[in-house]
């Protein structure tokens, strides 16, 4: 966004400028893409959520109602869990970006001619699917679990612990795990980009370690920190596939809310209805981090 | 009453609207189709002009199904793979009644589909399904009237039955010591951890019903806002929902649950398996339920599709039905044919009163079906 406004400059667009018409031309494409496969179905969600029901034929014209936002409002159990899901979401984000931090750090600068390696490494569970990569923390926490089984046979505890899975706890320790690559990436980008030098320089400067990664090295890294922390943050508030294989009866989140509404009421507008809210809630809480956070002051511009 | 729903069909709200909607868009034309389209799945240039009907060895063409996972599997249509060699279905699944619902009215081009008791009306409310013509059905004679009457809405023939089965608690013998006599077990402290319900809204107001004696045709407002609240406080019991009997099966067998809400699918499976369970006689009655098929309205492919429940009805696919997943079929020749004793006890044939006993699953209405579905995914936000 901050790329292309600069390309756009604050004189407005020059036509007459070929490398413009290049831009343009380049910029087609994924426009068109974007637009049809992100833009138009949100709008066409966003039009399925002022219907009534389902009846009737799909895409003829309907008379519009907001009965679905009135009972979103007048269900205070729906904005509970929407400002529960977007908590979890932020204690995983901050969690998951904290922990892939050193990851990335030890890969910029530490790996050495072995990083290419480490980074194959760090993004092979991306080979085995979500699915069973949660599944397996099923085995890992279950009653008959590789931990309840151990801890049974040490002679630790004499019951399994039931504890362990099925609730919100296991919803957010499964959620870093899964995250934690994820985060790790942008981070790398972003410590990729800190001349090396700096770092001698600092130290000349009789910089103790600490005060070289406090002054110098987290402020120029923090554009990948804050987009690692988006990129955990957004689809984490809609997650619904790890509540429901491992939180129990109560450890759902909002997206299993609307999820329902899909799967299990054939009630498409109502989901429409709470997936807009969400989007909208999202959209905001996002608005406000960029605020707090000023990507333009981070990038130094 | 759907074993093995697999999971791969879960995908985020905003790709079904999307994927819908293209399906939608392609439907609206498509439906264009039919008043052109030859009335026969065989190739029209193969029929001779005298109209001898073409052996149904020879018949050619596509069908497509819109099943639960694991009812694709050869053995439930194995009749027709037998008569109809040259015609090989093609499955697409959904997840629950309402997904199956919400896929045909977003313009599915399936076939066939499947939905159970409960959801019927909607189908024929929103002219979704065509109606049967049973005399083109060789094995009608079989199914007993009182299934038969289960397909019809409106008084006519909708749906074809096929498969049926109860709901009851199913619980492991080793972990409950006490006998099991009521549905009010799913609800009861003692088993706190260890209760698995369905994860679904009308099944949670039927065990409510059954418990408190409540009219489920007819349930009040404010006995909707009490059975919430129960459910709410059952969830601190509840170890986890289940959506398919392949979630229950491995949650019963590990022994992280102990009392279930179950069909007798997953009775079955595990008995199968060696697990100690039992299936209770509630007090109150178990629930049964019936699964019919329907074919989509204005199909022009409706006479293979009529062939293909017709094949369905068949003894060999009854048989399998009820050996491999202990449902019921709806041909009762195969019903009258059992003489395993483990069978005889799942569908508790010995027990002359059994069907006394058992309350059915009534059709929902589209008010009744919104709200119980919302007061779920209230239960579920509240937690």
């Amino acid at each position: 966004m901050i790329l292309a406004r600069r390309a756009g400059g604050p004189t407005g667009p020059r036509p007459a400028d070929p490398r413009r018409r290049t831009f343009r031309a380049l910029i087609l494409p994924p426009a068109i893409a974007l637009a049809l496969l992100l833009l138009a179905p949100l709008v066409l969600m966003a039009a399925l959520s002022f219907r009534t029901d389902l009846s009737g034929t799909l895409l003829a014209p309907f008379a519009p109602t907001l009965k679905h936002y009135v009972a979103f409002l007048a269900t205070p159990a729906f904005g509970r869990s929407l400002g529960l899901s977007a908590l979890m979401a932020a204690a995983v984000a901050v969690i998951s970006t904290a922990l892939a931090y050193p990851l990335a750090y030890f890969l910029a600068f530490r790996a050495g001619r072995r990083a290419a390696v480490y980074l194959v490494l760090l993004l092979v569970p991306f080979w085995t699917s979500y699915l069973l990569r949660v599944m397996a923390w099923k085995l890992m926490l279950g009653g008959e679990g590789v931990i309840n089984s151990v801890l049974l046979w040490a002679g630790v505890i004499h019951e399994p612990i039931a504890a362990l899975l099925y609730n919100r706890g296991t919803v957010i320790v499964t959620l870093i795990y899964v995250w934690i690559p994820f985060a790790a990436l942008p981070i790398l980008a972003g410590l990729g980009r800190v001349d090396a030098r700096l770092h001698d320089a600092a130290a000349d400067l009789y910089a103790s370690p600490f005060q070289q990664f406090r002054r110098v090295t987290l402020p120029l890294s923090m554009p990948g920190v804050a987009a690692a922390f988006l990129m955990v943050f957004i689809p984490t508030i809609g997650e619904y596939v790890t509540p429901l294989l491992v939180g129990g009866s109560q450890g759902a989140m909002y997206g299993n809310v609307i999820q329902d509404f899909f799967t299990r009421a054939a009630n498409w507008p109502y989901g429409s209805a709470l997936s807009v809210v969400m989007l909208a809630l999202t959209l905001v809480l996002v608005f406000i981090g960029l605020r707090v956070v000023n990507p333009r002051r981070l990038l130094g511009t | 009453m759907q074993p093995w729903r697999s999971r791969s069909a879960m995908r985020g709200p905003v790709g079904i609207v999307v994927i819908s909607l293209i399906v939608a868009a392609c439907g609206a034309g498509a439906t264009l189709a039919p008043t052109i389209a030859p009335t026969t799945g065989a190739s029209p240039t193969a029929a001779p002009p005298t109209a001898t009907p073409i052996p149904p060895d020879q018949v050619t063409g596509s069908l497509d199904v819109l099943d639960w996972s694991g009812y694709e599997k050869p053995d439930f249509w194995t009749d027709f793979k037998k008569t109809y060699p040259k015609v090989t279905p093609t499955f697409e699944f959904g997840i629950s009644d309402a997904d199956i619902y919400g896929k045909m009215k977003a313009g599915s081009q399936a076939d066939i589909f499947h939905p159970y008791t409960g959801w019927l009306q909607f189908y024929v409310d929103e002219g979704l399904a065509a109606e049967i013509d049973t005399s083109k059905l060789k094995n009608w004679d079989k199914v007993p009237d009182s299934f038969k009457k289960i397909g019809q809405i409106n008084g006519k023939q909708y749906f074809v039955p096929w498969d049926w089965g109860f709901t009851s608690i199913l619980y492991r013998t080793d972990k409950v010591t006490t006998p099991i006599d009521s549905w009010s077990a799913l609800l009861d402290p003692k088993y706190k951890g260890h209760i698995s319900m369905w994860d679904d809204g009308p099944g949670a107001v039927t065990v409510s019903s059954y418990v408190h004696g409540y009219n489920e045709t007819a349930i009040t407002d404010q006995q909707l806002a009490s059975i919430k609240q129960e459910w709410i406080a059952q969830a601190k019991l509840n170890i986890s929902y289940w959506a398919a009997e392949s979630d229950l099966v491995p949650l019963m067998q590990s022994g992280d649950a102990w009392v279930a809400y179950a069909w007798q699918g997953a009775y079955a499976t595990l008995l199968g398996q060696g697990v100690p369970v039992t299936y209770a006689n509630p007090k109150e009655g178990r629930n049964s339920w019936v699964g019919v098929y329907g074919i989509r309205k204005d199909d022009p492919n409706y006479d293979l599709a009529l062939a293909f429940l017709d094949q369905k009805l068949g003894m060999a696919t009854g048989n399998n039905l009820v050996s491999e997943y202990y449902y019921g079929s709806a041909n009762g020749d195969v019903m009258k044919g059992i003489t395993d004793p483990t069978l005889k006890k799942a569908f508790s044939v010995d027990d002359p009163a059994i069907l006394t006993k058992t309350n059915f699953t009534p059709n929902l209405t589209a008010a009744q079906r919104d709200a119980w579905t919302a007061m779920w995914a209230e239960v579920k936000a509240s937690q």
